[in-house]
């Protein structure tokens, strides 16, 4: 069996790389969409403001979709990086304590009960979903013996997804009106999001990274399994506590803004940790970083392939993503 | 990543098997827990079976269901004999071909969270199904779930083929499967968002699954399928435990890991897309019935006769809550598998 030697770039040099792939996307999904917009317009709509056609599209469309893009991209990838290791499961993605499903089910009750109009209007119930989810998934695999074991986590977390899905299914089975509200937002989209949306979605996001990234350390040890992160002096139980939290409050303001976008924040982590050695003080940065950078990709390719019609955002990063996520798992054995 | 479920401290192991020796030649081992189980879960389903046989829009007695089963006639022959029966037994025979193929799959990955949806089946049905509607490639409906049994095998073959190198990485495989997975996803819900309301209606209802107008006409193909499987599931129930143990302690005991789980796998996605053509890509019971199977008979190994005995008991469970929880509407059995079989996993995880 031969094994090629793979060079890993160091931590800064990948870190900068991701800063650029970044940039570049957000600069993209300024200037391109059914009306192009040459990049030194955009800057000079960005600075100047002014009137023109072109200065209202870029700053009242195109900047709160990029934003939101941006920040639930680097959400997404941030949550899957410390729920995977939280879990110590490859297959763990930010869906897994029943986010992604309690944000859904949030929002068909709030179009089946026509409490909320429009996008605006889901944000609070897929929000409010996705945390009682996330606090009934921890609060039954914290009982019994060994507390909340990584397995009964994700046990926990996959029952209680399946369940408010199924409970979902039963609500959309019967209106067909829901159905064909739930089913736009379901693919996970960043049209028609407004500054408002990011806005709400700005404290959640701060307070959830920096639960995050203050367990990065115990994260690494987690790897080691309990005994050992116990033996090294870390509180296995609080870092998992406290990971998990601020993962959910990632999540659930992922979602809520941005729909039910899969996959993201389940290959992300993989990429980020193949391009670098490093522990989760680096793997968490470059996950929000290529999180952000693929969404917003995704979304600008998605403007792109059939115009003037657009396909949603959520379609696009398994088109872009699937490919890259085969190549790279073909080529090195995974990284659990 | 797995847990190994713990022998209760009270007994130690060796009390809690028998060995058989039926013959000098022969022995064989009995998990006695284990053989306790099968026959409550096979008790079980027999009662579930029978009150959704006389359970629906017309109440038909226990003893007016025997004697129409018995004679073939009768005035509940149609309600009973031409509705009910077949589909019971369809339901029956999808769950615990899925209970089963969960099993063997979630043996050769290691991974609890894995099933034959993971690996790329349920969605290759599910986006060969769409694209047969969308383009009008199949003409009869009657065509479909040989489409959908075409595209489940085409989706994990590819997945296996993708995820093969210098030998098969249970992670590296469900990783790859998942991609795969994700990748088909998106195109039928493209297809969903793209499509009139009535035609993503259609397809939603399929891709729930349900067993509503099924019966014979499904359940014959599907139990030719499980007989023609049985002796490679006897050979399966053997060849789960070493695997358990890691690749390492496997192949130290002689046994071909590659083999022994290309050939789990194939067993496994063979089931699982036969029911899924069957029944439409119903979720939840692969996943859910080994590990609700595991904790019950509190085996360290994935027990594969009582996750079909499970998976059975969800599904026909499930598919009599579809029938009567919301008469006249019919709600699809893959929407209420989970909220039959998930608050039971619920509870077992969360004992004290």
């Amino acid at each position: 069996m031969t094994r090629r030697l793979a060079v890993r770039p160091p931590a800064a040099l990948a870190v900068l790389g991701a800063v650029l792939v970044v940039a570049v996307a957000g600069l993209l999904s300024l200037a391109v969409g059914t009306r192009p917009v040459a990049p030194d317009r955009v800057l000079d709509a960005l600075l100047h403001g002014g009137g023109s056609p072109d200065a209202l599209v870029v700053r009242s469309l195109r900047v709160p979709r990029t934003a939101v893009g941006l920040a639930a991209g680097a959400a997404l990838g941030i949550a899957g990086a410390a729920l995977q290791a939280v879990t110590r499961n490859p297959l763990a993605d930010p869906g897994i304590l029943g986010l992604s499903q309690g944000a859904a089910a949030g929002v068909v009750v709030a179009v089946a009960s026509g409490l909320a109009g429009g996008f605006g209007g889901y944000v609070w119930y897929a929000f409010t979903g996705a945390v009682v989810a996330a606090c009934l998934v921890y609060g039954i695999a914290a009982r019994g013996r060994g507390g909340a074991s990584p397995v009964k986590l994700a046990l926990a977390g996959t029952a209680l997804s399946a369940m408010t899905a199924g409970a979902t299914t039963v609500v959309l089975t019967a209106d067909s009106a829901t159905l064909d509200q739930f089913r736009f937002w379901q693919v996970g989209a960043l049209s028609g999001r407004d500054a408002d949306t990011v806005g709400a979605m700005l404290p959640f996001l701060g307070a959830g990274l920096l639960a995050v990234l203050a367990c990065a350390r115990g994260l690494d040890a987690l790897a080691l399994g309990d005994d050992a992160a116990r033996a090294l002096g870390h509180r296995v139980g609080l870092v998992r506590g406290v990971a998990a939290a601020g993962a959910t409050l990632l999540t659930a303001a992922a979602v809520a803004a941005a729909g039910p976008i899969a996959f993201v924040g389940l290959a992300v982590p993989h990429l980020a940790r193949r391009m670098v050695a490093g522990g989760h003080r680096v793997v968490l940065p470059l996950s929000g970083l290529l999180g952000a950078g693929l969404l917003v990709g995704a979304d600008v390719a998605g403007r792109v392939v059939r115009a003037p019609a657009e396909v949603p955002a959520g379609v696009m990063t398994a088109v872009v993503g699937v490919p890259v996520l085969v190549a790279l798992v073909r080529r090195r054995g995974a990284v659990t | 990543m797995t847990d190994t479920a713990r022998l209760s401290p009270a007994e130690p192991a060796h009390r809690q098997v028998s060995v058989l020796r039926p013959h000098p030649r022969v022995s064989l081992l009995l998990h006695r827990r284990s053989a306790a189980v099968a026959l409550a879960l096979v008790l079980l389903l027999g009662v579930v079976m029978l009150v959704s046989a006389c359970v629906g829009q017309a109440y038909v007695s226990p003893g007016e269901v025997w004697h129409t089963l018995r004679t073939g006639s009768g005035p509940h022959e149609l309600v009973v004999g031409e509705l009910r029966v077949p589909r019971i037994v369809l339901g029956a025979l999808v769950g615990g071909a899925l209970g089963v193929a969960g099993a063997l799959v979630q043996a050769v990955t290691r991974n609890p969270l894995a099933s034959p949806d993971v690996i790329g089946v349920g969605h290759g049905a599910a986006a060969a199904t769409v694209f047969a509607l969308a383009t009008g490639a199949v003409s009869s409906p009657g065509a479909l779930p040989a489409v959908s049994v075409a595209g489940g095998l085409a989706a994990a073959a590819l997945v296996y083929v993708l995820a093969w190198r210098h030998g098969m990485q249970p992670s590296r495989f469900v990783l790859t499967g998942v991609g795969i997975g994700v990748a088909l996803g998106a195109v039928v819900q493209l297809y969903l968002t793209d499509s009139e309301l009535e035609a993503a209606e259609q397809v939603k209802l399929w891709l729930t699954g349900s067993l509503n107008g099924r019966g014979w006409e499904q359940a014959g193909p599907l139990a030719v399928v499980c007989l023609l499987c049985l002796p490679g599931l006897v050979w399966a129930s053997r060849a789960v435990r070493p695997l358990g143990l890691g690749p390492e302690t496997a192949a130290s005991l002689g046994v071909r890991v590659d083999r022994a789980r290309l050939g789990l796998t194939v067993l496994g996605v063979v089931l699982a897309a036969t029911a899924t053509g069957a029944a439409g890509p119903i979720g939840f019971v692969a996943l859910t019935a080994p590990q609700l199977a595991r904790r019950l008979t509190r085996t360290p190994q994935l027990p594969l006769l009582s996750s079909a005995l499970t998976g059975a008991v969800i599904l026909v469970g499930a598919d009599l809550a579809a029938r009567t929880l919301l008469p006249p509407l019919e709600i699809p059995v893959g929407a209420l598998t989970s909220l039959v079989g998930g608050p039971y996993l619920l509870w077992l995880l969360g004992r004290r």
